[in-house]
């Protein structure tokens, strides 16, 4: 069980370092695409490399690591007056609901990419196709599921 | 059941779940989600949920938040907020209630580069109070100012706040900016004043700090400046049509990584927490967009904001008190859930009705940013008062005591949007023709 949360926690922040790279990327499109635009020569496409693909690494991948380190804004001032066996119960459910939810969030984007897979979509004015950038949110999504079922195994764990 | 029942039944259920203690973003997406699947079709709304986190994860206008975010957090991890403390200390340190003074001031410049109340107010709570504890200052004005501070990230830009109700409402975020500048000093101003009458009143409370010398004084003037400049960049060249929210995000975060790098303050380690911390809260401020968005589907289907906008100007009451309850209910949701989390919630059911009872949308951001910051100070979901319980370990008592007259400034100037609304209008109307 260990190992599996480890593996997890570790596969979160590869996906959060990738996400903090195109973070950076976005920046510094950004700065040289202004700074070339004052003197005449924009960067041609830098609207799009930042929209179509530095922007769904940089939330899609930070998803997991998100989840794991619980940034996620909840209310939890009902449920911290529960006793501890409800409350247990309400997150278990929680995450299952959690569960289904990007467990269908990730097959759909997959089933999005194909659909810009088979008709080629590419960007407007670079031709860079996009459908991968979708399939690596969709895994991100399948990620987040295995966190949710982390979160299980780790509230059992501190239970013990 | 008819589709505006099942939209209610839809809404209770969300806040049912929200009691659950599921993250907002997600508890959103999911009703949004069954609802869909109910009034239209499975297959719909599992197209919708993938169709819509793809659209807003992206969105070339979304990324503005990352990049703000990123913004804030350099400022708060490069120690800039020390360097604009000790300035305003050197200042005005020695006059009644002065470092209370120094740290409005030095939050207020602090603003120009950081987004986040919570941060802000965790900055200074490590900084300003045990200075002013070290000149005994009494804990209730020493608290009570540093969680009144945090506030001021609401309305001062460049601010998340208000760039997620420009993406909402569709309003311009220069504008946005632009209106915030002069409340958001009135508000500091306010504060100012109050610490200054209490410190007259009550001199034990606030002993005075010794007086710097000028050549003290002006060698910390090069950091206001530098400060200053990236925030006339930053709002200056959105104001100007220079470049986009998004670009001015990025160029202002280039400039934070320049002037800190240049001043020794940002080493790699730092960069890199930066960008986790900064990573985290854009994440889940856009899985709280995205959980909204595919919420948004589902009631608009509802037509409830539509039959809400109708039912609301049909009330025999005047605008200006119907202002008022719509700012109640933002005050009340904003006590339970999150602030933030309400306002992306709430915003696109009343936003048709301010429009039909005619009150201008970027007066009604500023008004909806004053009821936030009052929500952001007073029980039971008090961010920046927890934030400072936190580091301080001071009793949530003692910060609560400190916060009530700040309270004061905020409602005040909340009424003097309300009987001067070009406070707030004023400044976009003569910048952005």
């Amino acid at each position: 069980m260990r190992k599996l949360l480890r593996t997890v926690f570790a596969v979160s922040k590869v996906f959060n370092v990738i996400a903090a790279i195109a973070l950076t990327l976005m920046i510094a499109i950004t700065v040289i695409d202004v700074f070339l635009r004052t003197i005449g020569h924009a960067v041609v496409g830098a609207y799009e490399v930042i929209g179509m693909i530095c922007a769904p690494f940089v939330v899609g991948l930070a998803i997991p690591l998100s989840s794991w380190n619980k940034k996620h804004v909840a209310m939890d001032i009902v449920v911290s007056r529960l006793s501890s066996a409800s409350r247990n119960t309400f997150y278990i459910v929680t995450r299952i609901v959690c569960i289904l939810l990007f467990l269908l969030m990730g097959y759909n984007l997959l089933s999005v990419g194909s659909g810009f897979r088979t008709s080629g979509e590419v960007t407007q004015m670079l031709h860079i196709p996009f459908w991968w950038v979708t399939y690596c949110v969709a895994i991100a999504c399948f990620v987040e599921c295995i966190v949710f079922v982390c979160d299980i195994i780790r509230l059992s764990l501190e239970e013990k | 059941m008819n589709e505006v029942a099942i939209g209610i039944t839809g809404i209770v259920v969300l806040l049912l779940l929200f009691a659950t203690g599921i993250e907002l973003g997600f508890a959103m997406a999911a009703v949004g989600f069954v609802g869909f699947s109910y009034l239209v079709s499975f297959n719909s709304a599992i197209n919708l949920l993938g169709r819509d986190m793809w659209d807003v994860f992206s969105s070339y206008g979304f990324t503005v938040f990352p990049l703000f975010i990123l913004m804030g957090q350099i400022g708060f991890n490069s120690g800039i907020a020390v360097r604009l403390y000790d300035s305003a200390h050197k200042f005005i340190g020695h006059v009644p209630g002065g470092l209370a003074i120094a740290t409005v001031m030095g939050a207020a410049g602090f603003k120009a580069i950081c987004g986040s109340g919570a941060a802000t107010s965790a900055t200074f709570a490590s900084v300003a109070i045990p200075e002013m504890e070290r000149y005994g200052y009494d804990k209730r004005l020493s608290t009570g100012v540093v969680a009144s501070v945090g506030t001021l990230g609401t309305i001062i830009p460049p601010t998340v706040f208000l760039i997620v109700f420009g993406i909402i409402t569709e309003q311009s975020i220069g504008k946005l900016f632009l209106a915030g500048i002069i409340p958001g000093l009135i508000v500091a101003f306010f504060f100012v004043l109050i610490i200054y009458t209490w410190a007259k009143i009550r001199p034990d409370l606030a002993p005075r700090s010794e007086k710097a010398t000028w050549k003290e004084r002006r060698a910390t003037i090069p950091e206001v400046f530098w400060v200053g400049c990236i925030f006339m960049v930053v709002v200056g060249g959105i104001m100007m049509g220079f470049f986009t929210p998004s670009e001015a995000g990025g160029i202002g975060t280039f400039a934070l990584i320049a002037l800190s790098v240049a001043k020794r303050d940002l080493t790699f380690k730092r960069y890199v927490t930066s960008l986790n911390e900064g990573l985290g809260t854009a994440c889940m401020l856009l899985m709280l967009i995205a959980g909204s968005t595919i919420l948004g589907h589902f009631i608009t289907r509802t037509n409830i904001p539509q039959l809400a906008a109708d039912w609301i100007v049909g009330l025999p009451l005047n605008r200006y008190v119907i202002m008022l309850l719509i700012c109640l209910v933002y005050e009340l949701g904003g006590s339970i859930i999150d602030d933030l989390a309400f306002m992306v919630l709430a915003t696109p059911i009343f936003y048709p009705a301010v429009l039909k009872l005619g009150f201008d949308p970027i007066w009604f951001g500023m008004v909806v940013a004053i009821t936030v910051m009052i929500g952001i100070v007073i029980p039971p979901v008090a961010i920046c008062v927890f934030v400072v319980q936190n580091i301080t370990k001071v009793p949530i008592g003692t910060i609560y005591k400190g916060v009530c007259p700040f309270l004061l400034a905020l409602v005040l100037v909340g009424i003097l949007l309300f009987l001067f609304p070009s406070i707030a209008l004023w400044l976009p109307s003569v910048a952005i023709k």
